[in-house]
Formats: structure tokens, sequence, C-alpha cells
């Protein structure tokens, strides 16, 4: 088979996984090396579907010893099968990267005879790359659940991230659609990555991704799982990828469309967990388990807790800002640095680069509400804010009609 | 008449000039490099100073060397107001000193820190969006066409990353490019450096085609957005990136 074929499959196999960040690393190469990583990370392309291309993303091989019911590789599937030498990983990535179309590479498998064969197969590819090649930028290879920790130990030595897929929010789900793999088996990596973790051993740190919306979980199941799993593992990322049908089951749910409204949701909330201050409870409960599809999670938390608002911007403290619609850290920083120098006021806040058309329903600037104070109400910021969203919509609709006319 | 001061073209002599022009109380109308050409309401007005490095430690000093950054980025950008912004700048910065970076309300602080985000923010985009082609003496070749004079960061991130490749990066817009040798780089002119780049290598087109296929499968067709992608990277950048240059 010829090498560009083997592309086209093995890059087709792997373009569900939703990762391709290339953050958290500064590795730099030797005197004969190319390459280096940088913390911030780059993203070198955008895809026709909108998602950033930092890395070459490949499976090893899309041959798979199990059965999963949402995969395209599954055993029972009868698709055309690749595998790529180590020496085609190596050849595809160094001519890339010297081309600067890619940060480095994620290398990903299905599992062919057993998890610890597949395994030292990536680390031989993995290992070229990096010894042979002298190559130091970025690689993010994902653990195959049930090898042995020794192989983990030397697939973490090589790479900057490692990282191991959930694949679904809860053990029944997995049960049903992955009977082949196990959430134990899951956990067990992810411990191990966090109980080595350290500048030489997988410096990027380790992240996961589910599937949303294959199996009837609600928002509030995903993102406690989330929760969970920040707090236990250290993770850097979960990332929540919503079900594409590819296959046809009885056990799979018969969608139209992606929830992909539903997986940005997750994305907002994820940010406000991590980033925001905010818990799971402040964002969902029992009686209230799923995410407003109208209005993002953080205006959705302001509507409902309209008595902590509006915050004076000269006075609230930083976690107070952060919890205004529209304000994110770099803009709070920005506010509390400005406000030791100056009164701020609502023209300051344009000048200073400050979106006001979410936060501008939530704040009060040296004790002035951007309107008549009365309009502060819920049901007038609920309208505007949905309206506000849906504008771009509405003008693209207008375009629309204006060219059937 | 309105008056224009003029500088040599280089940040040090904007500086040396500007730092005159605060001492002595004067408000150009203003200030540009010497390839201007003044209409007939323009006074020019050419002042020459004498190797005045001291100038350098005198900003340092009353800003700080982060501050000192941001202005050089300043100067780096395509705006046509660059060196009346960083007048007005300097003029407040002596007066606040540190703090003056936190005065967002003043127009020529918002500016400033506006446009040196922007060349900060382009420089970045370029470290992804730069495409290199291997001619057929092996050197890597790429032509960018950036709003901002960045090709000296970017030449840096290159220089750090592909250390042992001979490379090339050509600023179509302005005519001038940074070569790299292996060991150090320089910038030179057009007209000063004189290089086939339309050789590729043996195996050059392999490579391409190997890109524009992995590029063309790895978007999944369900999720297709073209308004997310074109936020992402704007289509003035496709022209130089072979996966999508042909969509233009």
């Amino acid at each position: 088979m010829e090498l560009k074929e083997k592309l086209i499959i093995l890059a087709d196999s792997a373009k569900y996984d939703a990762s391709c960040s290339s953050s958290g690393s500064n590795r730099t190469s030797g005197k004969d090396g190319i390459g280096n990583a940088v913390s911030y990370g780059i993203c070198h392309s955008f895809a026709s579907d909108g998602r950033c291309i930092s890395l070459l993303k490949i499976l090893m091989t899309n041959s798979c010893i199990y059965d999963c019911k949402y995969c395209l590789n599954r055993r029972s599937n009868n698709v055309r099968r690749a595998i790529f030498t180590p020496e085609e990983i190596c050849e595809v990535t160094i001519n890339f990267y010297r081309r600067n179309y890619i940060e480095g590479l994620f290398l990903s498998s299905g599992i062919v005879k057993s998890p610890d064969y597949t395994m030292e197969l990536m680390i031989r590819a993995v290992s070229m790359l990096r010894n042979k090649y002298h190559f130091g930028g970025y690689i993010h290879a994902k653990a195959i659940p049930g090898a042995s920790k020794r192989l983990l130990k030397d697939l973490g030595n090589l790479v900057d991230r490692l990282s191991a897929n959930v694949e679904l929010p809860t053990e029944n789900g997995l049960k049903l659609l992955a009977p082949n793999k196990s959430q134990n088996e899951v956990s067990e990596i992810m411990d191990y990555v966090k109980n080595n973790q350290s500048r030489k051993y997988v410096p990027a740190g380790q992240s996961t991704q589910m599937i949303i919306g294959a199996t009837g979980e609600s928002d509030l199941e995903v993102i406690q799982r989330s929760e969970n799993m920040y707090d236990n593992y250290k993770l850097k990322r979960v990332f929540y990828s919503a079900y594409i049908p590819v296959n046809k089951d009885n056990l799979l749910p018969a969608l139209d469309k992606p929830p992909l409204v539903r997986e940005n949701r997750l994305y907002q909330a994820d940010w406000l967990l991590r980033y925001y201050n905010f818990k799971v409870s402040d964002l969902l409960n029992k009686d209230n388990p799923n995410f407003n599809i109208l209005i993002d999670p953080k205006a959705d938390y302001a509507l409902r807790h309209l008595d902590e608002f509006p915050k004076e911007i000269n006075k609230c403290s930083y976690y107070e800002l952060l919890k205004v619609p529209g304000i994110g850290v770099v803009s709070a920083k920005r506010i509390m640095s400005s406000r030791r120098n100056f009164t701020i006021k609502f023209e300051d806040l344009k000048r200073m680069g400050i979106v006001l058309k979410r936060a501008k329903y939530f704040i009060t600037c040296d004790g002035k509400y951007f309107i008549d104070g009365k309009f502060f109400r819920k049901d007038f910021i609920e309208a505007n804010l949905v309206l506000e969203d849906r504008i771009p919509e509405i003008k693209s609709l207008e375009q629309l009609s204006l060219f059937n006319e | 008449m309105s008056k224009v001061y003029i500088y040599d073209g280089d940040f040090l002599s904007l500086l040396k000039l500007i730092y005159y022009l605060v001492n002595n109380g004067i408000k150009p109308d203003d200030i540009k490099d010497d390839m201007y050409f003044p209409s007939l309401l323009e006074e020019v007005i050419n002042l020459s100073f004498d190797n005045q490095d001291e100038v350098i430690k005198i900003f340092v000093n009353s800003f700080s060397k982060d501050i000192f950054k941001t202005l050089y980025y300043v100067f780096l950008s395509g705006d046509g107001r660059k060196e009346l912004i960083i007048y007005y700048f300097c003029l407040n910065a002596f007066k606040y000193g540190k703090s003056i970076i936190y005065r967002r309300n003043l127009k020529c602080v918002s500016e400033v820190l506006r446009i040196s985000e922007y060349v900060n923010h382009e420089n970045h985009k370029f470290k992804g969006f730069l495409r290199f082609r291997e001619l057929e003496n092996k050197v890597l070749y790429a032509e960018i066409e950036p709003v901002n004079n960045i090709l000296y960061f970017l030449t840096i991130h290159f220089m750090k990353r592909l250390k042992n490749e001979y490379f090339i990066i050509k600023d179509v817009g302005r005519g001038i490019l940074s070569i790299y040798d292996k060991n150090k780089f320089v910038i030179v002119r057009e007209d000063e450096f004189l290089i086939a780049t339309d050789s590729s290598s043996e195996e050059e087109e392999k490579i391409e085609e190997l890109w524009k296929l992995f590029y063309n499968t790895i978007g999944i067709s369900a999720r297709k957005n073209d308004r997310c992608r074109m936020n992402f990277m704007p289509k003035r950048y496709w022209k130089h990136m072979l996966e999508v240059r042909d969509l233009l």
C-alpha cells in the first residue's frame, strides 16, 4: 500500500479524537536536533470543521481486536485496514515539521494482538523519532488501556502528553457500548501518570475525552465526572466530543446532527470550573440537570442569582468580576490593575478593550447602570441576552432573503 | 502650515527625536520617517542629533523594560499614525512613570496597548501559518505578507526551532528577507540578495501532496463550519498556505 493511502486511512480514523492542543511543554532539542515545544502552543491550520490543526493526528493502525459499538474501526466493520511502520511515522512527521505544517505528532492506535504489543510498537516509533531523528517537537501519545506499567513508564518518558480516553461519561455507558474496555483500566493509567508526572515524565500532563450524546447521561452527570477527574487525576483538559453516528447499531441513538450546542455548553461550563472558580453545584442540580440551550452557563447562573448583581466594577473582588457574564480572566485582570489608577466609567471600559455586549447588564460603573436602573429586571435582561446571541444569525438570514429576491 | 518632524527611520532615532520634542515642549503635528513625501501644506523639519546613546537608558529607567519592548512592537506595526501615538504615550509616560501602562482610559495608552497586542498576535499567528517549501539546494523558503513588520521576531522563533536548517523568509510586501545560515541570521533588502526560488527539491511535491491529503481528511464533514474556520484563520493568510490557497 502506498504511503498516501495509509495516511488517508489512518488520519481519517484519528479525526474523531478532539484533542489537538500542543501547549504546556517547554522542550528543546539537542545540538543535532530539530524542533522545540513552546508552553503556549501553536495552531498551524484550521480544518473545514473549524477545529485547530496543531499536530499530525494519526493512528498507528486502525486494525483492532475490540468491537466498540460507536467506533468506525471496530472489529466487525468491514473497512480497509492499514498500519504505519515506525520509519513511515518518523518520515512524515519530520517532513511536515521542517515545513512548519505541524507542531508535532499525535499518535493513537487500534489494538493489535494485545495492549502490550500495541504499546511496544508505538514506543518503537516514538523512540525512533526522539533518539534517531532527535526530534524535540511536541508529542501526544494515547496510552492503551490494559498495557503494563513498564510500558507506561517508557512511553511517558518520551512524550509531552500521555492520555487515556474514558470514552463515555459513565461506567454503564462504557459496559453497553465498549464491552472490551473497563473504567478501571483507564483510571489505572490516569493514576499512574498523575503519580509520576514531572518535568521529565509527561511534562504537559494528561487529558481525556468523552463522547457526548451516545448514551443517556445528563449534563450534570457529565460535568460531575469531569470535576472528579480534575480533582483526582490533576487532568489538564477534558475534551467533549459530540457523538457522530458512523455505525448503525440498535444500542446507539439515531441522531440527524451531532449535538454541537450541547458540546459547546459543556466546554463553557468546563472553563468555568477550571478558571472561574465555579463549582458544579453553582451550575446544575438534580432538579435542573441540563444546561440551557439558549443561554450560556455563566449568564444562566447570573440570571438565577440576580440578587448578587449588578456588581460595581470599581469595588467588587476579582472573583466577583469573574462571575460577570462577558468578563473573562484577561478583562478582570485589566479592570483590577486599572482601577488602582483611576475610577472606571462606562466609556473607559470600551477604551480598555472590554466587550460590553453581555457585561453591561450585570455591572455598574461608579454607581451608574448603563441605562435607567429600572430596567435591571430578569425578563428584560434575559430577552436581550437571547437576542444579542441571535443577531448574527438574524443578519445572515436577512442577507439570504436579500439574495433570494 | 503643519509641522512634520522627520527621523531616520529606525526606532532609536525616533526615540531621540521624541525626547528632544518632549524636553523642549514642542507639540509636533506629525512625525514621519525619512522616506516621507510631504504635501504642499506641510513644513518638514529635519533635526540631526549627536550620538546620544544615553537616551535608551533614560527611556528604560523612566518607564520599564516591558514598556520599552511594548513601544518597539508599536514601532513595528503597519499603523500610519504609530509615531505620533508613541510620542503622546511618551509625553504622558514622563509624567506618570511606570503606572502609565495601567491608564487605559488615556487614548494614547489604549492605542499603544491595542497596537502592540495586534503585532504580537500577528507574530503568533505566523508562527503557525507560515509554510516553508524546500528548494532544490535543500534550503527552506517561505513567503509571508504580514500587516506588521514581524520578520525579526518571527525569524528568532524559527532559528530556535530549525537550528540545523538553512532557511529564508521573505516579507513580500516590504521587500525584505531574513536569511539564516545555521548559526545566525541577517535581514536584507530583496535587491541586495538575489535567489532563485522557483526550483523545488525532489521530494517537495510528494510531501506537499501528503499534507493536502491530510488536511482534507482531518476535517469532519458532519461538523463543517466555514465561519468558524475563517474566524480563526482569516482569508488574508490563505494565499501562502498550500492546503487552502486553491480554495480562494
